[in-house]
């Protein structure tokens, strides 16, 4: 990097360009207004317009000016830089300046979508937010990107379907991958379902031909009961630490232990319906096909194996890789309702929709009558949105002070999936829906609900702010539960409903992964899953680079849209990885040697190994020690900036003059 | 603006990071909410990276309030918050020296979807400053007892 | 290389979203790939559209962007107005033969300055606009075209040669014609799209003849700033409307048109159009019929809210018949759902049909693969790999699949390109 082909501050030719953003900038701030005022700027070159500057039209313009006019910084005030900064700069690269003499000055986001109630204000502020830009570019150095090797290895964390999808399809393209699944065996929420929408197929059949695939490739590596409990590091070269429990049981013992064990928990496979031993499979057929200790419900008592006494043992390991890139795939959970609310946990008749599939799941072959804690079923009602849609003013927050007010997506559909297949064994059990709308919105999903209202399923309608509830029906009533509402299909026609079963359609909440989120600093949405930078821009990217999402975690989804998404994510981790290199803003500390004088203050306040240190060298022929530092392991906090006495060190591109020459700009007053 | 107003609009300077503020303030944007166009937001990678003098002769060139909107525990950089804490406190010892409302500097952890505390931020700046006035006044004042 | 004969890795066919994120997602990865599109220019729906849900960001900032970067990548190589005439198998690969359509201007040395655009005397009714506005038979096919290189109509020209003359490149060529062109790739990719079901198809919404119904599709073109007239009026008379009904499921739902789906995407349009157009004309009643709203979408229910408490009217019914008055002005005739299936008629100024989508294009008989009966293609494991077809190598993405609104679309694209790469993988190491 040669300074002295930086033209002094004075001297620059600057070219600045004030997007339309199609109407989104222009509806409220005066552009023509704002380049009109740029062109007062004695280092402006050139001021220009256009509807959308991010086109490959809109970039032209800047290249040939930047060739034509001889241009020597860019400024564009657009959309927020998050979303075209990078564009931006290849823009200007490929007009033969280097990308970094470029600044990106947010229009969109933190002006014209902020003060729609004022565009005078708004015209005056993309003014005053343009002329610190330009303040800015005109101090701008070259740089150049730093490149890394990055390691071709990726973690998956989860080992759902999509976390097994990203697995295989990340090593498809030749990249080692480690999954990691926190309990013992894999497959996570699918292997709970029986069969599946649009197909009909069995659940556990398809799941396993992916699990097969995975297990058998050999460049994926699969831990169970482990989980990340570190991370440092970047995008192509993360540090992580993997946590690992035993299984407590191993070949030799496992079937004995399994059979000897005695103590039972709820098993959570079946959400709380069944009971299980302390030692278990999580269901037939499961992988790894080794039994697993459930750690957190051992009571630490020995079990007689073979007339031995034997106490389990959770031998805990921890191992570290280097790892390129992340996908999170940690999946949700269903969504429980308070106790009480419409009758749950409080009424041995209501359940929720994953409750009731593994009940159908369990049933021993076709009985010729369903019974529901030994009475039979002849009515049922099913009550969609519970724990979705939540009204602001209507429903209470969750403990966490969030309304869950998406919808999630999935429920309509698996309810109608689950009451056709019911109704197709047992037609003489009337069925009550109660719903809001009925969203069966993929391309086979709507002949659920078709095929639901030929089934004779009597469709109610609520609405959002009235919801149905249920208490217990009275003592010797022809059954045990009553369903009242008002349903809007007959005009607010109060009802009431006697039935045998209640079925929640419950909604998607995301697993509990706030530890993940602290670790690796990503941020979650206002729903509590995780958020992607931009839905369509990057969909399955944090705003980290190198970590991307995969599946429920992000939002609501079912099997097509998660293995999608996994897919996805799949996609982006090959692209960061397939060449085996990466490159990274070169925002990293750098000193002056000329106002260096070696304090070492710099050093004091830098918390990352090996980015700063005092070297030996020689200057005008006396040994002095200097700050000198390493860019791989800086991270460009600034830290050491403010530390310095002598204003010896900067972090590229951010530095501190920019900042005073962005509030001399601030300060100065602007008329329109 | 077109209507000519006399009366001038005290200055705010946000310094929000990338990973906090800044990102919070992009969110505020995509939820179309509003604010006063009297803000200044400049991305910042960490805080830490200003030493009070910076904070210093923002206030004399006329910044009236400062919001560093920082990342907190949700930093990406090592110490970078702690520092920049250290950094404002420092500042703040400064600025009772040269006489300048401590309540002019704020330091507000802000997170990339914290639209709510955002907008208390800059409103509360706003009530501060109309109630306090502007810096120049403040350091004008200043120069008279001297 | 022979122009006539081209190999690369990967084709991936269609230049809409989804075919631009497939072909991005891998030639970012190093694979060589060609994409082809039938149009002048790639950008496919999305281009046309004004602004996009739910984060009304207008949609040329997310397209433009990405067409440039299509346009911009070394190894991407696109073929515009170009169509797959068949595809063979070659070996694990496959050779497609390419139609390039006549331009009538020469590719290499258009500049795309326009003079030729700015010389014709023809107007014709602009396609880009779906016929609403006009446009030059000679002409750059709108102002973010990628490339920038100008089509002419010939249907519409009259070989008076102005254009020619105009030219400061020479490179009007009345002459040209169609070439052939056939590429070698181990993979391909269908992106195809969709078209938006017919407006004219129902009776009872009157054929499409009434004055003042337009679909879902044309209220984008008139929201859009590059549109037309860059803002809303009612085609019948140009007047500013004051009352504005959105008819969901227009096209969708309906048994009787052959439509029997979801098309997923017609509920948030009709609410981000109701909401853009409460923006632009503030005083304008604005009333949505529906029979469900579908909003599913992360963020979407959200959005429905923001748009109950702007004002929107929504109304559950079932438009039975729409007919119009001597003002040319349309009269719904609606059966209330929520109120015992009352029925009621209301006037209105304007009407948009929430048309559905419909693929309008039935890929089987060029690419061999499984089609359902209205003409998506089918994969074999929609569930765990929606991408794949039943012919190994060939993937399909996007609203050729089944409708799908922007963010799938983008998602089951970077799908497909993470399953041709594995594919391109296999095959090179000979499993």
């Amino acid at each position: 990097m040669t300074e002295k082909t930086n033209p002094k501050p004075e001297e620059t030719k600057i070219g600045v360009y004030v997007c339309y953003c199609g109407g989104n900038i222009s509806d409220v701030v005066d552009v023509e207004k704002v380049a009109e005022k740029m062109r007062e700027h004695p280092n402006v070159t050139i001021a220009r317009t256009d509807m959308s500057m991010c086109s490959d039209a809109g970039q032209s313009i800047v290249e040939n000016d930047i060739k034509e006019l001889g241009l020597t910084r860019v400024v564009i005030g657009a959309c927020a830089p998050s979303l075209h900064e990078h564009t931006f700069r290849g823009t200007v690269a490929r007009g033969g300046l280097n990308p970094y003499y470029f600044h990106h000055v947010g229009l969109r986001e933190q002006d014209s979508w902020v003060h729609s109630n004022n565009p005078g204000g708004a015209t005056e502020k993309a003014v005053r937010l343009m002329y610190a830009g330009i303040a800015k570019a005109n101090l701008l150095k070259p740089l150049d990107m730093i490149k890394l090797k990055a390691e071709r290895h990726a973690l998956v964390i989860g080992g759902g379907v999509a976390g097994l999808r990203a697995a295989y399809d990340i090593a498809g393209r030749g990249i080692n991958v480690t999954l990691i699944e926190k309990t013992p065996f894999l497959g996570g929420r699918m292997a709970q379902l029986e069969t599946v929408f649009p197909t009909g197929n069995n659940a556990r059949e398809d799941l396993h031909s992916l699990i097969n695939e995975v297990r058998t490739h050999p460049l994926i590596t699969i831990h169970t009961l482990s989980e990340l409990v570190n991370i440092r590091g970047y995008i192509g070269n993360y540090d992580v630490q993997i946590r690992s429990q035993s299984r407590g049981v191993s070949g030799d013992n496992a079937e004995a232990a399994l059979a000897a064990c005695t103590q039972e928990v709820p098993d959570d496979f079946n959400y709380g319906l069944t009971k299980r031993k302390v030692v278990y499979r999580a269901y037939e057929g499961c992988f790894p096909s080794t039994p697993a200790v459930d750690w957190e419900h051992y009571d630490g008592k020995p079990i007689e194996i073979d007339g031995q006494k034997v106490i389990f043992e959770n031998k805990k390991k921890t191992f570290d890789l280097r790892i390129g890139a992340i996908v999170i795939a940690t999946g949700f959970q269903p969504y429980e309702p308070p106790r009480g609310d419409y009758g749950y946990d409080e009424l041995p008749e209501v359940v929720t929709l994953p409750q009731f599939i593994r009940y159908m799941g369990l049933r021993d072959g076709n009985v010729g009558e369903l019974t529901w804690k030994g009475h039979p079923v002849r009515d049922i009602a099913a009550i969609h949105c519970v724990g979705s849609r939540h009204l602001a003013g209507v429903h209470e927050p969750q403990p966490d002070g969030i309304l869950n007010n998406y919808c999630s997506r999935v429920c309509c559909t698996a309810t109608l999936h689950q009451v056709n297949e019911l109704l197709d064994e047992y037609p003489n059990i009337n069925v009550y829906d109660f719903y809001e709308d009925i969203r069966t919105y993929g391309l086979e999903h709507e002949s659920y609900y078709t095929e639901a209202s030929k089934n004779m399923v009597r469709f109610l309608r609520f609405h959002g702010d009235q919801r149905p509830e249920v208490a217990a029906a009275p003592e010797g009533d022809t059954h045990p539960v009553l369903v009242k509402g008002k349903d809007y299909l007959t005009n607010g026609l109060e009802i009431e409903v006697p039935v045998d079963l209640v079925i929640l359609a419950v909604g998607m909440v995301p697993r509990p992964v706030d530890d993940l989120v602290d670790m690796m600093k990503i941020p979650k949405g206002d729903d509590r899953f995780l958020l992607e930078v931009h839905p369509k821009l990057r969909p399955v990217e944090t705003p980290v680079p190198g970590i991307v999402l995969a599946g429920t975690a992000q939002s609501p989804m079912n099997i097509q849209e998660s293995c999608n998404a996994a897919s996805a994510a799949a996609a982006k981790v090959s692209v960061l990885l397939a060449s085996g290199q990466v490159e990274l803003d070169p925002f990293v500390a750098k000193v002056d040697l000329d106002k260096c004088t070696g304090t070492g203050d710099c050093i004091e306040v830098c918390e990352y190994e090996d980015a700063i240190v005092l070297e030996t060298m020689t200057v005008e022929g006396n040994e002095v020690q200097r700050a000198v530092v390493t860019p791989a392991n800086c991270s460009g906090c600034g830290n050491c900036v403010s530390a310095c006495p002598h204003h010896a060190i900067d972090v590229q591109g951010w530095e501190v003059a920019h900042y005073e020459a962005m509030v001399d700009a601030i300060t100065m007053e602007v008329e329109l | 603006m077109n209507e000519t107003t006399t009366t001038k609009e005290p200055k705010i300077l946000i310094l929000a990071t990338l990973s906090g503020g800044y990102a919070g303030a992009d969110y505020v944007g995509q939820q179309h909410l509003n604010y006063t166009t009297n803000t200044s937001i400049l991305p910042v990678r960490c805080p830490s990276m200003f030493s009070t003098e910076f904070y210093i002769q923002a206030f004399e060139k006329g910044i009236d309030g400062i919001i560093v909107m920082y990342s907190g525990t949700d930093s990406p950089f090592k110490g970078g918050p702690e520092r920049t804490a250290v950094m404002v406190d420092q500042t703040y010892k400064k600025m009772g020296e040269l006489g300048i409302n401590i309540k002019r500097l704020k330091l507000a952890a802000i997170c990339t979807v914290c639209k709510k505390p955002f907008l208390k931020q800059v409103n509360e700046m706003n009530k501060t400053l109309n109630e306090i006035g502007f810096v120049q006044d403040e350091l004008a004042d200043q120069g008279k007892d001297k | 290389m022979d122009e006539n004969k081209l190999k690369a890795d990967a084709l991936v066919v269609g230049g809409g979203i989804a075919g631009m994120q497939s072909a991005l997602d891998l030639a970012d990865q190093g694979y060589q790939v060609i994409l082809v599109e039938k149009e002048p220019s790639i950008g496919g729906k999305m281009i046309m559209l004004s602004k996009v849900f739910p984060t009304l960001d207008c949609a040329s900032c997310i397209t433009t962007p990405k067409m440039s970067a299509v346009a911009n990548n070394k190894n991407i190589r696109i073929l515009s107005y170009s169509e797959i005439q068949s595809v063979q198998k070659n070996g694990s690969g496959f050779i497609a033969n390419v139609l390039k359509k006549p331009r009538f201007v020469v590719e290499e040395t258009c500049t795309g300055c326009r003079l030729c655009e700015y010389a014709c005397p023809v107007d014709i009714p602009n396609p880009f606009d779906l016929n609403i506005g006009a446009i030059r038979a000679v002409r750059v096919p709108f102002s973010t075209a990628v490339p920038q290189i100008a089509v002419l109509d010939m249907d519409n020209c009259i070989l008076c040669g102005k254009c020619a003359r105009a030219c400061p490149v020479d490179s009007i060529d009345f002459l040209q014609t169609e070439k052939e062109v056939e590429i070698e790739v181990d993979t391909l990719i269908i992106a195809t799209g969709f078209e938006t079901t017919p407006i004219d198809a129902k009776k009872e919404y009157g054929n499409g003849k009434l004055h003042n119904v337009i679909d879902g599709l044309i209220m984008e073109r008139l929201l859009a700033p590059t549109g037309p007239y860059a803002r809303v009026i009612r085609p019948g008379d140009g007047k500013e409307p004051e009352s504005i009904a959105y008819v969901q499921c227009a096209g969708s739902r309906d048994e009787t048109l052959g439509v029997p789906y979801c098309s997923r995407i017609c509920c948030m349009y009709a609410i981000k159009q109701a909401m853009l157009i409460a923006g632009s004309l503030p005083m304008a009643d604005i009333t949505i019929y529906y029979m469900d709203i579908r909003t599913f979408g992360k963020g979407y229910e959200q959005f429905y809210q923001n748009a109950q408490a702007m004002g929107i009217e929504f109304v559950k019914g079932k438009v039975a018949k729409i007919s119009e008055d001597e003002n040319q002005n349309p009269v719904v005739r609606v059966e209330l759902i929520d109120e015992n299936s009352q029925i009621i008629e209301r006037t209105h100024d304007m009407i948009v049909l929430s048309v559905g989508m419909s693929p309008k294009y039935n890929p089987s008989q060029v690419y061999g693969v499984n089609v359902d009966e209205f003409g998506f293609v089918k994969s074999p494991t929609p569930n765990l790999s929606s991408t794949k077809t039943n012919q190994p190598g060939i993937f399909a993405t996007g609203a050729s699949t089944g409708p799908m609104d922007i963010v799938d679309s983008i998602n089951s694209a970077s799908a497909a390109a993470s399953s041709a790469a594995s594919y391109l993988e296999s095959v090179r190491n000979g499993k």
